[in-house]
């Protein structure tokens, strides 16, 4: 038998042994790995997504193809895109009529006609919505931040007073798939302080951040007066110190502050003038442009603004495509180009990053077939169009959509990659994966794409496995 | 501008030829360690130079040795330079006597490539890592632990050994929480509620010495309101919702009912765990897991989410790192991960690394064979319910430290390891551990046991001391932790606080049990009427019915059943109670929404469009604020009218409505097949109905700010902190506001107008303890000297904003 003291030794050499190991382990997860990661010099403070939730179908928006107007009999095979192309302000570059707004501004941005999304098997949009916006295919272990949860995490606001992370124009209840939507609407494993603050409606986005209907503003303020005059006479308060109380007073602070603030105002449209709420209302998604230009000029870090997904509705074009994305660019035309226009004539845009994306693109008239892959997506042209309820983007595509992209660094007047002029429209030059393009996102915000942060013992990166790569040809506004 | 057009393209030039130089040293981009070097480290070096072994004195455990170098003098790695160095050397050494490793093949191309990048790249390293044996593992088995001897009269066995760790810290034992922190500390932590005022004087005048364990007993008695607490706990580690991901894809399966019974019942927990992983269809949702539509990564299959929510939920192991490759941070190996898979899956498995087809197969077993294996040749069903008996087998020590160390976190705030997933990890006393993993095993798997066991000592019973809560502290020495309220408790302790129960469970679970000792019901007073004797109604008739109710303050339970020929719709104060469209089967639905003064009761009956005589009848059942019982029964007192009211089951102001008697039906016998069931209505409405909570509905924004989860994954620990955006939620959300509103009310209805009374009251209620002389006058600031309904709102918010409101302490 060893005595006890060989025992010891032997504990205490195996204990050094796994000091180091202990020591990392007993500190509290998730926590950022420093070591050996070098963040890029950013080129922008801010960032806003205007999603196009519902896939965008880049041949009838961004990347027009052949055309030929309805008729009777009209052979698919003849016809890619259902609206004539017009010039835009770049010399050459041609997209859709109906987008005549951003024509005009195209000058300041760069489009990607090359981004590709994996087929997954089949095409489900808050699954493919939940990869474009965490970056990882679900079902994942962990649950994955979203990527302006990233943004808020390594970067914080730019304004103390404001959240860091906004969401408008997706409702979360009442609405099919929401809890799939849910899923990444979230900062997964960072925490709800880097979630997302959601405002559903535009013009309903003060209220969030004003006293609760009932109660005056003058009640509001005194009740956190005499709040403060409570917690002052409790008992405990040797309890100072203590970690949670601490953290609890701050956040009470902070949003006593933000509710209380000048920066509060950021969030109300109508005190915008009425030429300018003109420009920008064409609905819901206009509106949301607008409030997330007052965002980000009081101090947002990352806004998205979403045309937003419901089941078979807007972007979600599965018959009559052609009309509906006709209402579409009605929507979205005026107030993106008012969004650069605004942007620029503030100096604002030059440091923010404005980026039009959506969770695939599509092709004409068949749905998808499970189980096919993105070069059969649309391997079926032999139909002859009857009815112009058929004459649209009807079909899931994830071989090739179009990206575009504006100020923040970004070279103007750029076209990056390029998809086949016959069907399947795939990216034929220089792909862009998700995760290259939010290598490119993470790169221009100053976020090292490789930024990881140790959660369960593991790493999980801002891309997956740190492996994104910002495309480089992009940047050099 | 200085620079000419083409000056700028040559300087581009230069830096795409720097970077393609660069590009052809480092062909992949930077190196990952973790993911790269490590493996092969590991592979080729560990076997000698490793932990106990350093051979030739050379030891990779560290960056600082790995660079070091051994007995040679010579250094292993010059970061930066892949051409000096011996390692690099070594490992590409012609003469199979320098070469390493030294036995076995030679490193591939490849391996070597790595290497070599990762010394070009100055040889990263992940900040805490380190070669070597595991951290910590402990032995399959429990050991038998020696308690300590007691000191102080501290007899418990916790308490025996905390005390001894603490002795030989030099530090003396915790001193006692004050009997009123206990009773609050127990309730929320043992129930998930608030104590009731009562309870808590009473409680704080025992003299009895053994009343703490008296009041724990009895908590934990309370099988309905302990189990919808723990049930909390159990959806968050079981994955459990009843809205989520996978439900639209019909990619989930709940086991709500299965859950909420089994907690009632405490049914032991390896006949827990048997049923849950060799399951019936009732709690076959557990090894399910979430389906999604389409192609999953190879490590998020159905049986991949098996193997991993297993170890995760019942073992402590994390098998996700192995679900991919072999584990970086422990001995978890991909084939483990696999083996543990293929129990479940109907067809033979084929192991994937990295998403990669190996070509290998699994073969259904378990982590710990040594205990006993699985024949893989029996179908899946028997597989399981063999894994189900190894995991149950009391050798598995894992099983029930587990569980142990889990609940003791809930109790103390941190684990007996720590954290709860990181079963790796040392515990800070082993002792304790096994001792209570022991006990637990040896009164059949008790979870109710073990929780009083926890509850009962003065480990638990101890104040917590001040600044406790820094992440990092020692869990060992600094006695119990402050927790916040899960989204659940504090819902449930508002919703107490305002009366603003909602009425509806989402839960498909069974709350109301006949009382076996309670009275027979009364028979039901309430009649068939309608607004003629003969119920001739036109086909498609809609009427609605009102009576009134004066109340002196809020019932303390309602419960209304009612049914019609053909649909009825009930609302009390503009509130929508419920609808039921089938007379066999009548409305039997609690009611939150009466207060004190005139409640008005509607129901908006219709006949059936095919036509046929129409009638109603319904009962509310109450149990006043004194204790009275009451009813209020449809008879010919009510009134009708044929205007349909607004969507809020009332009429506008200024809408003329002529209301006119209810007609008692002549012939009540027609739907006399439905008294058996009204009857039964209301003797479950005589049974005790506790108020709803928050874990059986769905989560709405409000708790999801306040951390309840997605049930995407296994959760095993909520939120710590109270973040700004929840904070704003607290200080301005319309629901929460109205609830506050609906409390201000109720609380000066029921103890106005006296502000030292009002603000004694609301103390007591919510933080189980008088208000100081300090507290009372700036509650009276607030209150003012003759309080309105919104200055009681006000106080009342600004109590629960108190940390020591939101903390369980």
């Amino acid at each position: 038998m060893r005595s006890i003291h060989e025992a010891a030794a032997r504990r205490d050499f195996l204990k050094s042994l796994g000091a180091a190991a202990t020591a990392t382990l007993a500190l509290p997860e998730p926590r950022l790995r420093a070591e050996g990661v070098v963040h890029p010099k950013a080129t922008a403070d801010a960032i806003i997504v205007l999603w196009m939730a519902g896939g965008m179908a880049a041949p009838d928006t961004f990347d027009p193809k052949k055309h030929k107007p309805f008729e009777k009999g009209l052979a698919v095979a003849d016809c890619i895109s259902t609206f004539p192309s017009i010039p835009t302000a770049i010399d050459g570059v041609r997209i859709c009529q109906g987008l005549e707004g951003i024509a005009g501004v195209l000058d300041r941005g760069a489009l990607v006609r090359s981004h590709v999304q994996p087929d997954l098997g089949s095409i489900l949009h808050s699954r493919h919505q939940y990869h474009w916006h965490t970056g990882y295919v679900p079902p994942q272990t962990v649950a994955c931040p979203h990527i302006g949860a990233w943004m808020a995490r390594v970067l914080g606001p730019n304004n103390p007073s404001l959240p860091a992370f906004v969401n408008i124009g997706q409702r979360l209840e009442g609405i099919g798939e929401n809890e799939e939507i849910k899923a990444f609407t979230t900062a997964g494993f960072f925490g709800s302080e880097f979630g997302p603050m959601n405002l559903p409606f535009p013009e309903e986005a003060a209220a969030a951040v004003r006293p609760p209907e009932g109660m005056a503003p003058g009640r509001f303020a005194d009740r956190y007066k005499h709040y403060k005059a409570l917690l002052a006479a409790a008992p405990g308060r040797e309890h100072a110190s203590d970690h949670h109380q601490e953290s609890m007073l701050r956040s009470l602070d902070n949003a006593h502050r933000l509710l209380s603030a000048k920066e509060r105002a950021a969030f109300d449209i109508a005190l915008e003038p009425p030429e300018v709420r003109e420009a920008y209302d064409t609905g819901r998604f206009g509106r949301g442009c607008l409030l997330a230009r007052r965002l980000v000029e009081h101090g947002a870090r990352y806004v998205e603004v979403t045309t937003e997904y419901v089941p078979f509705l807007h972007w979600d074009t599965h018959e009559r495509g052609h009309e509906t994305v006709a209402r579409m660019h009605a929507e979205i035309d005026r107030p993106i180009a008012a969004l650069v226009r605004d942007l620029e004539a503030r100096r604002l845009l030059d440091r923010t990053l404005v980026i039009i994306a959506s969770e695939f693109s599509r092709d004409m008239i068949t749905e998808g077939r499970p189980g096919s892959k993105a070069a059969d997506q649309a391997s079926s042209p032999k139909d002859f169009l009857q009815e112009p309820a058929h004459y649209g983007q009807h079909r899931h595509f994830t071989g090739g959509s179009t990206v575009v992209l504006f100020g923040g660094g970004i070279k103007k007047g750029f076209v990056h990659g390029r998809t086949a002029d016959e069907r399947p429209c795939l990216a034929v030059e220089d792909p862009v994966t998700i995760t290259d393009l939010h290598a490119t996102l993470f790169t221009a915000m100053g976020i090292s794409p490789a930024t990881a942060f140790d959660i369960e013992g593991r790493p999980f990166y801002a891309t997956e496995d740190g492996k994104g790569r910002a495309v480089e040809a992009l940047f050099g506004a | 501008m200085p620079g000419s057009r083409s000056e700028a393209a040559g300087a581009a030039l230069v830096i795409l030829a720097t970077a393609l130089a660069a590009a052809l040293q480092a062909p992949a981009g930077a190196v990952d360690f973790a993911h790269e070097v490590v493996p092969i480290l590991r592979r080729a070096c560990t076997k000698c130079h490793s932990g106990a072994q350093r051979q030739g004195g050379y030891s990779i455990d560290s960056r600082e040795a790995l660079l070091a170098g051994g007995d040679s003098g010579l250094p292993a790695v010059v970061p930066g330079d892949p051409g000096a160095g011996e390692l690099l050397r070594r490992v590409t050494a012609a003469d199979p006597a320098e070469r390493m490793p030294s036995e076995g093949e030679a490193l591939p191309e490849e391996a070597v490539a790595v290497l070599r990048r990762w010394v070009l790249e100055r040889a990263p390293w992940e900040e805490g890592f380190a070669f070597g044996a595991p951290v910590y593992e402990a032995a399959l088995a429990l050991r038998t632990v020696e308690l300590p001897p007691a000191v102080g009269g501290r007899t418990h066995p916790v308490d025996r050994i905390v005390d001894a760790r603490r002795a030989t810290a030099g530090l003396a034992p915790l001193p006692r929480c004050d009997d009123a922190a206990f009773i609050r500390r127990a309730s929320l932590d043992l129930v998930g509620l608030l104590p009731d005022p009562d309870a808590v004087a009473a409680f704080v005048a025992d003299a009895d010495p053994g009343k703490r364990a008296r009041l724990v007993r009895t908590l934990l008695d309370d099988d309905l309101a302990r189990a919808e607490h723990w049930m909390t706990f159990w959806n968050d580690l079981l994955r459990n919702d009843y809205t989520g991901t996978g439900f639209i894809t019909g990619g989930r399966r709940q086991i709500t009912p299965w859950l909420h019974r089994a907690l009632v019942d405490n049914i032991p927990y390896d006949r827990f765990v048997r049923e849950l992983v060799s399951p019936t269809d009732a709690s076959r949702g557990f090894i399910d897991g979430i389906v999604w539509r389409g192609e999953v990564n190879a490590s998020q299959t159905v049986p991949i989410q098996f193997a991993q929510n297993v170890g995760q939920t019942f073992l402590g192991i994390n098998l996700k790192c192995a679900s991919c490759h072999d584990s970086f941070v422990d001995r978890w190996k991909l084939q483990q991960t696999y083996d543990l898979a293929a129990v479940m899956a109907p067809e033979p498995l084929e192991l994937f690394r990295c998403d990669k087809a190996t070509g290998a197969t699994a073969t259904p077993g378990w982590p710990f064979p040594e205990l006993g294996t699985i024949d893989p040749t029996r179908p899946p069903a028997e597989r399981l319910a063999r894994l189900a008996e190894l995991l149950v087998d009391p050798g598995n020590g894992w099983l029930s430290r587990t569980l142990v160390n889990r609940l003791w976190a809930r109790l103390l705030g941190r684990g007996i390891v720590h954290p709860v997933d990181a079963l790796r990890a040392p515990p800070w006393s082993a002792e304790l551990l096994d001792w209570l993993a022991a006990d637990f095993v040896a009164s059949g798997h008790d979870m109710k046991r073990l929780l009083e066991t926890i509850a009962t000592s003065e480990a638990y019973g101890a104040a917590t001391p001040p600044s406790a809560a820094a992440p990092g502290a020692d869990a060992g020495l600094v006695g119990p932790v402050p927790r916040r309220m899960t989204a659940e408790q504090f819902t449930d302790a508002l919703w107490h606080l305002t009366g603003t129960h909602p009425a509806k469970a989402d839960a498909d679970v069974v709350r109301v049990r006949p009382d076996p000792a309670a009275p027979p019901p009364e028979p039901a007073r309430a009649v068939w009427i309608w607004n003629n004797e003969s119920a001739a109604s036109p086909p498609g008739e809609r009427l609605a019915f009102r009576t009134r109710l004066e109340l002196a303050a809020a019932p303390r339970r309602a419960v209304a059943v009612v049914t019609a020929d053909n649909e009825a719709t009930l609302w009390v104060n503009g509130t929508k109670v419920g609808h039921t469209a089938d007379w066999g089967r009548p409305l039997v639905e609690p009611v939150a929404a009466f207060g004190p003064g005139a409640n008005e009761i509607v129901v908006v009956a219709a006949n059936a469009d095919a036509g046929g005589p129409a009638a109603l009848k319904a009962e509310i059942r109450l149990l006043a604020a004194d204790g009275a019982p009451l009813a209020v029964a449809s008879d010919a007192a009510w009134e009708w009218t044929a205007t349909p009211p607004d969507d809020r089951g009332g009429w506008p102001a200024g809408t003329a409505v002529e209301w006119r008697p209810a007609a008692v039906v002549e012939n009540q016998s027609v739907w006399a097949s439905s008294d058996a069931a009204f009857a039964a209505g209301l003797a479950g409405s005589g049974a005790a109905q506790p108020p709803l909570r928050a874990v059986l509905v769905k989560c709405t924004p409000l708790m999801s700010a306040l951390g309840r989860p997605n049930r995407d994954q296994v959760v095993t620990s909520r939120p710590v902190d109270l973040t700004t955006l929840e904070a704003i939620q607290l200080a301005n959300e319309q629901t929460l506001f109205d609830a506050f509103t609906r409390g201000g009310e109720r609380w000066l209805a029921s103890h106005g107008p006296d502000p030292d009374r009002l603000a004694a009251a609301l103390y007591a209620a919510a933080l189980a303890r008088p208000p100081t002389a300090d507290e009372a006058r700036a509650a009276r600031g607030i209150l003012g000297p003759e309080p309105t309904a919104a200055a009681v709102a006000d106080l009342l918010w600004a109590i629960v904003m108190l940390p020591e409101f939101q903390l369980v302490r």
